[in-house]
């Protein structure tokens, strides 16, 4: 168990520095790195004093190392359109992209996880096919189509709701469910075929045959060995908040994190984009990190500890 | 060693199946609906009614089912439908070249890791990690805002959407097939790698990896109608299926036609290609058990 | 004499495992200085369990892997690296056969096809000719000319397996190296096989390495057997005199486990213990801890390959006692 999770730090850990990698190579082919960040119009004092300080005059790997170092202070540069720290403005935007996210994530569960066992249980009926097609068409909507069509029906032609921007419970009720229905989909489709594969093992079938009712067979055995690569798919979700919520937030005019990211790379403020990219690797490694341990501790495989068995 | 016998037997046996086993209505819905689409792209020019940057600023904003402009104007008093068919081609060369330089790129990765093994192998793999770890589109917006959004730069990066699926399905296939089987025994006989690959593995995992590419070639649709609809996409003059949505936002209220024509085009040929990329890999998970 | 038309001489061949991906790498000796030597148009058999390293040696005879140590001659010559193109070419002069003919085929092509491959491959014939000629083989094999257009999923494994030999001799080679190819058949199929491959070996004057467990076989088709144990020989003569008088222990309880027709079962020797873990070597003579006849030198010392006298070696203390090496 202690050398599976060394394993799953050590990928993680390669995986940072793969991103931060990514970043610097990306940074240094797009051309001068004082010009791109600081834009065309600082002071040559000011890009004289960036280039020092980020080594643009010393060797590719000088370069490298000093940029690892800034990125481990913080540093990710100035913001070109706001100025101010690139990490202060995107750790300001973080509140709201959670007050949007968690909501739609729970939304996601609520939704996702009964409709997918439902559908499993009463495999190839009606429900189960209602269930699937609604599933097809919740993912394969793009999430700004889907927003546009709701903001369409519940913001105009019925003028319920906000059409965007933020402040009160009604604005959180048309982007919540837009980036909560996709990932329901998702899930429950997810979740069908978890539970499937469970209820189709022999164990299932023993269980039924001495006489247990199926109530209990589905909620003691099927449920918890289905809940196993649920919850990994749920902290890979998790992870994945950031990147879901960008279309939505533009869409909404939401002023969360996925909304500076656009209007950023719009702007070429690339301070903050490289800063959001290592942000958004961040939280994934360690969502994935967490799920890693979770599953760990709750399949029996792996928690007892067997040496002999190996990797 | 036994995906590909089984992969095989399915391949063998299709011929035999496919008359007997009937295609389900929303699959062959959505086939007909992708057959309209591709052939609506290659005959773009001669079906839209007006070339795509056309103006006709009298009638601009115009709502749809008239005679003239069955989907009504845009703010330039552009004709939707016109704009509409184009938007369909540009859409779906995007989404058609990045789907193939994926399938080429990841196949190619996957052979090379298979074939070399050691240090070249490990560093693909570590490759594959890292493309599956990273959300797409974080990346892609992080490329694009270092890079512009040129046309060719665009459909170079699409390009690297899913290739690992490619590269790690290639892969497992090629070593399964190099180390006891056919491939194997080929290569006793003399063959070169050349050989080897191209006869013998490639046309083996084919299947596989149109099935891969079936389910690619609408998320990459969707990923390029998202990248077009924030405005980072395709650039105008050129029009495409998320950049018309995009611009027509703007006029939600007063001309929602102009937004829901290219909307409804996307959610109906996504939809499609799920629906016929899911059936595929139904019917070839069935012949795997 | 005629000279022997493969010689292999001290091969070793070790393989690294790794336990886990921080574990250690445990590298195990699957061949251990092993020397034999076929003569043309003759018969070897390599005889031993499974781990016993018969099947790597078939594989280092081929040249399809490296030998760590020692040499492997075809004809008088050392082998050319793996996979140049000078390697490809000895191709023509040496195949093998496989235990599993499914597998070794391309379950997508027919089996015409795959015959013809080896002629296309490497260019022999007139292009137009490579059919009939193929077609030919199938025939010389036993399979109907309406198999040829069959893929292998629709033969059974006996058809598929003398497809398999059919691609391996549409280019004439001279040796060939079988590996258990009978193993996976049915035991009436078995005997057809076999009968097939001593017809070919004549009419071809095709020498054949053949590797197996199964000694009925080995008795019918080889003249000369080694019998292998943890990957070092452990007997070598000719397989009338070792199969009837088998000198070294384990080869005493190999025999002793397969009866004979019209003679009496005798005294069955049942090996101690378990099968050996490759990686863990027992010291001296690997042996010893299943052995029946042990003596304290056989923990201490391995045993060299000894003549018997009659045309046999043996490596044994107990058989000949004092050869040791130190």
């Amino acid at each position: 168990m202690l050398r599976y999770l060394l394993i799953r730090v050590l990928r993680a850990f390669i995986t940072i520095s793969l991103v931060v990698t990514f970043a610097f190579i990306v940074l240094r082919m797009s051309g001068d790195p004082a010009v791109s960040i600081m834009g065309d119009d600082a002071s040559a004092a000011a890009m004289e004093a960036f280039r020092r300080e980020w080594g643009l005059d010393q060797s590719i790997w000088m370069q490298y190392f000093l940029y690892i170092a800034a990125i481990c202070h913080g540093d990710f540069g100035q913001s070109m359109r706001g100025g101010g720290s690139a990490l202060e403005l995107v750790l300001s935007r973080v509140p709201a992209t959670v007050m949007l996210t968690l909501p739609a994530l729970l939304l996601k569960v609520a939704i996702g996880i009964p409709a997918g066992i439902y559908a499993a249980l009463h495999r190839d009926r009606t429900i189960d096919q209602g269930v699937m097609v609604a599933a097809v068409a919740g993912y394969t909507i793009p999430s700004f189509v889907l927003g546009l069509v709701l903001v369409q029906i519940f913001a105009i032609w019925v003028p319920m709701l906000p059409t965007g921007g933020t402040g009160s419970l009604p604005h959180l009720i048309l982007p919540v469910v837009t980036l909560g229905v996709g990932g329901a989909a998702i899930l429950a489709r997810f979740v069908r075929s978890a539970m499937l594969e469970v209820l189709g093992q022999p164990y299932i079938r023993t269980a039924s045959a001495k006489g247990i009712p199926w109530a209990v067979v589905v909620r003691g055995h099927a449920l918890p060995n289905a809940a196993i690569p649920t919850v990994t798919i749920i902290g890979f979700m998790v992870g994945n908040l950031i990147a879901g919520s960008v279309v939505t937030e533009s869409v909404f005019s939401w002023p969360g994190v996925g909304n500076l990211l656009v209007v950023s790379v719009a702007a070429r403020d690339l301070a903050v984009v490289q800063c959001i990219l290592l942000f958004v690797a961040v939280t994934m490694v360690l969502s994935n990190l967490v799920v890693d341990f979770l599953y760990g501790v709750l399949d029996p495989r792996l928690s007892s500890g067997n040496s002999t068995a190996g990797n | 060693m036994s995906v590909i016998q089984t992969l095989g037997e399915q391949i063998a046996d299709k011929a035999k199946r496919s008359s007997s086993r009937p295609i389900p209505l929303p699959v062959m819905a959505g086939i007909l609906w992708i057959a309209l689409i591709v052939l609506v792209a290659v005959l773009a020019d001669w079906i839209a009614p007006y070339h795509y940057t056309a103006l006709d600023l009298p009638n601009r904003l115009s709502g749809p089912f008239q005679p003239q402009h069955w989907l009504g104007t845009d703010e330039l008093g552009r004709d939707v439908l016109s704009r509409l068919i184009y938007s369909v081609r540009i859409s779906v060369v995007v989404a058609l070249g990045a789907t193939l330089i994926s399938a080429v790129l990841g196949t190619t990765l996957g052979f090379m890791a298979a074939h070399f093994r050691g240090a070249v192998e490990h560093f693909i793999l570590v490759l594959v990690d890292f493309q599956a770890a990273m959300p797409f589109l974080i990346l892609s917006l992080s490329v694009l805002a270092f890079f512009g959004s040129s046309l060719p730069l665009f459909i170079a990066l699409m390009g690297f959407y899913g290739w690992e699926r490619y590269a790690r399905v290639a892969r497992g296939l090629a070593i399964s097939a190099s180390a006891q089987g056919y491939a194997g025994a080929v290569r006793q006989l003399g063959a070169t790698p050349r050989r080897i690959y191209l006869r013998h593995i490639l046309p083996n995992v084919f299947s596989t990896l149109i099935v891969l590419m079936t389910l690619t070639f609408p998320e990459i649709i969707l990923m390029e109608s998202s990248l077009s609809f924030l405005g980072l996409g395709v650039q105008p003059p050129m029009t495409s299926l998320g950049n018309m949505v995009g611009y027509g936002r703007d006029y939600m209220k007063i001309a929602p036609w102009i937004m829901f024509a290219p909307a409804a085009l996307i959610v109906m040929t996504t939809l499609s290609v799920s629906l016929l990329g899911d059936w595929l890999r139904d019917r070839l998970d069935k012949g795997l058990q | 004499m005629t000279p022997a038309i493969l010689e292999l001489q001290g091969i070793s061949r070790s393989y690294a495992t790794r336990q886990g991906l921080l574990g250690r790498k445990l590298r195990f000796r699957a061949v251990d200085e092993v020397s034999l030597s076929l003569e043309a148009g003759q018969t070897l058999a390599l005889v031993g369990e499974s781990g016993s390293g018969k099947s790597t040696t078939g594989r280092v005879a081929l040249g399809l892997e490296p030998a760590d140590h020692g040499a492997v001659r075809f004809r008088g010559t050392d082998l050319s690296q793996i996979d140049t193109a000078s390697w490809r070419k000895l191709r023509i002069e040496m195949q093998m056969i496989f235990q599993d003919p499914l597998s070794a085929l391309d379950r997508r092509l027919t089996i015409l096809e795959q015959v013809r491959e080896p002629l296309d491959i490497h260019d022999i014939g007139p292009a137009k000719e490579r059919e009939a000629v193929a077609s030919a083989m199938l025939a010389s094999v036993g399979l109907h000319a309406s198999n040829a257009t069959k893929r292998p999923g629709q033969l059974s494994g006996g058809q598929r397996q003398r497809a398999v030999l059919a691609r391996a001799l549409v280019v004439q080679p001279a040796l060939l190296v079988c590996d258990e190819p009978v193993s996976a058949l049915d035991v009436s199929i078995q005997a057809q096989v076999v009968n097939l491959l001593t017809d070919l070996q004549a009419s071809m004057k095709l020498s054949l390495l053949f590797i197996s467990h199964d000694l009925k076989v080995v008795r019918q088709i080889s003249q000369r057997v080694a019998v292998m144990y943890l990957g070092r020989i452990v007997e070598v003569g000719d397989t009338q005199a070792v199969l009837s008088n088998p000198a070294h222990p384990y080869s005493r309880a190999l025999v002793s486990a397969v009866p004979v027709p019209g003679r009496p079962v005798g005294e069955r020797l049942i090996l101690d213990g378990e099968p050996p873990n490759p990686v863990a070597r027992p010291s001296g003579c690997a042996f010893h801890p299943r052995c029946p006849f042990t003596r304290p030198d056989c923990r201490r010392f391995t045993p060299e390959l000894t003549p018997l006298g009659d045309g046999r070696t043996v490596a044994c203390h107990v058989v000949t006692p004092g050869k040791v090496r130190s």
